[in-house]
C-alpha cells in the first residue's frame, strides 16, 4: 500500500476492476456522490493511473462501471485514513 | 471454553452452491457441527463449478452433500432440503451459534442479516462477482446486500472454479479464527490478492 498523505475530508480510493485492484495515487475527496467517484474511478483506469490495474489502450472505451458499487469506510481503529472501495457487484454465492 | 462446547458450537451454512459446497468441504474439520441448508437440487452444469457430483444429479444439494462428506471423509453433518424463509427462519436459525450466507439472492441475504442482528447472532457472507474474480468475505457489521445483478451471466460454466475454490478456502480460514479467538476479520478477495476491510476483536 503506497503513503499518501490526506486530511480527514479526504479518502484512499481503492478500485476493483476484472479481477485487478490497485489503490488511486492521489487521495480523492471523502463527500463525493457516488457517481463522481465512479467517473472518477473510470477515467484512472484508462489513463493508468492506478498501479496494479492495466487495461489495452483499443479496450479503453469499453470499460463501463455504471453497475458496480462504492462502498465508504471511515478512518477507525487500525485504519487511520477513510476508505472508498469501487467495486463490482457481488450477487452470487 | 472446553473442547466439548467447542464441538457443541452449530454452525448453520445456507446455500451450498459454488461457494457454499466448497466451503463445507474445507470447514469439515472445524471444531463445531455443520448444518447446511439448501432447497435446490443438483443439476448438470452445477457439476462443472460447485462440490457436488454426477453421481447427485437431481437430489436434494445439502442431502448430496452430507452424503460425500459422510462417504468421503466420515464427518457427519445436518442436512436441510429447505429453502430459508421467514416462515421457517427461527426453527433453521435459532440453535446456530455462527450463520454463513453463501446465497444467491438479496432476499435471502436481509433474511439472514435481519435474524443475526435481531439475535445477535455472528454471520459471515460470501459473495461472488458475476465474473467470478471478485469476491467480499465479510462479517455482518461491515458488510451491505447487493442488489441487482438479475440477468448477469454467472460463473457455472466452470472457467472460474480456481477462484470459487480460493474464496471459499479463504472463508474457511475466516470461521476457523473465529472459532478459534473470536476475532472477525472481514476482506475482499480479487484474483490479484487480498485486502484486509474491518477487523473487530474478540468480545469479552
Amino acid at each position: 500500500m503506497n503513503e499518501l498523505r490526506m486530511s480527514l475530508r479526504e479518502a484512499r480510493l481503492n478500485i476493483t476492476f476484472e479481477g485487478l485492484n490497485g489503490d488511486f495515487v492521489e487521495p480523492v475527496p471523502f463527500n463525493l456522490s457516488d457517481a463522481e467517484l465512479k467517473a472518477l474511478a473510470r477515467n484512472a483506469i484508462v489513463t493508468g493511473g492506478v498501479p496494479g490495474i492495466a487495461v489495452s489502450r483499443r479496450r479503453r472505451d469499453t470499460v463501463d462501471l455504471s453497475t458496480f458499487v462504492v462502498d465508504r469506510f471511515p478512518a477507525s481503529g487500525p485504519h487511520r485514513e477513510n476508505r472508498v472501495f469501487v467495486r463490482p457487484l457481488t450477487p452470487f454465492g | 471454553m472446553s473442547e466439548q462446547q467447542q464441538q457443541q458450537r452449530r454452525v448453520v451454512i445456507v446455500g451450498v452452491g459454488a461457494l457454499g459446497s466448497h466451503l463445507a468441504l474445507f470447514a469439515r474439520n472445524l471444531p463445531a457441527r455443520l448444518t447446511l441448508v439448501d432447497g435446490d437440487r443438483v443439476e448438470r452444469k452445477n457439476v462443472l463449478s460447485q462440490f457436488h457430483t454426477k453421481m447427485a444429479l437431481g437430489r436434494n444439494k445439502a442431502q448430496a452433500l452430507q452424503q460425500a462428506l459422510q462417504g468421503l471423509y466420515e464427518v457427519r453433518v445436518d442436512a436441510v432440503p429447505h429453502r430459508l424463509v421467514p416462515d421457517n427462519a427461527a426453527t433453521l436459525l435459532g440453535a446456530a451459534d455462527v450463520l454463513v450466507d453463501c446465497v444467491d439472492n438479496a432476499p435471502t441475504r436481509m433474511l439472514m442479516q435481519e435474524f443475526a442482528r435481531a439475535h445477535g447472532k455472528a454471520c459471515l457472507h460470501g459473495a461472488l462477482s458475476a465474473d467470478g474474480e471478485y469476491a467480499r468475505i465479510m462479517w455482518d457489521a461491515a458488510f451491505t446486500i447487493d442488489q441487482g445483478g438479475d440477468g448477469q451471466a454467472t460463473c457455472e460454466d466452470g472457467e472460474h472454479l480456481p477462484f470459487i475454490v480460493r474464496a471459499a478456502a479463504q472463508m474457511a480460514a475466516t470461521l476457523q479464527q473465529f472459532l478459534r479467538t473470536g476475532t472477525q476479520v472481514s476482506c475482499h478477495l480479487h484474483a490479484a490478492g487480498m485486502i484486509e476491510i474491518a477487523t473487530a476483536d474478540a468480545v469479552g
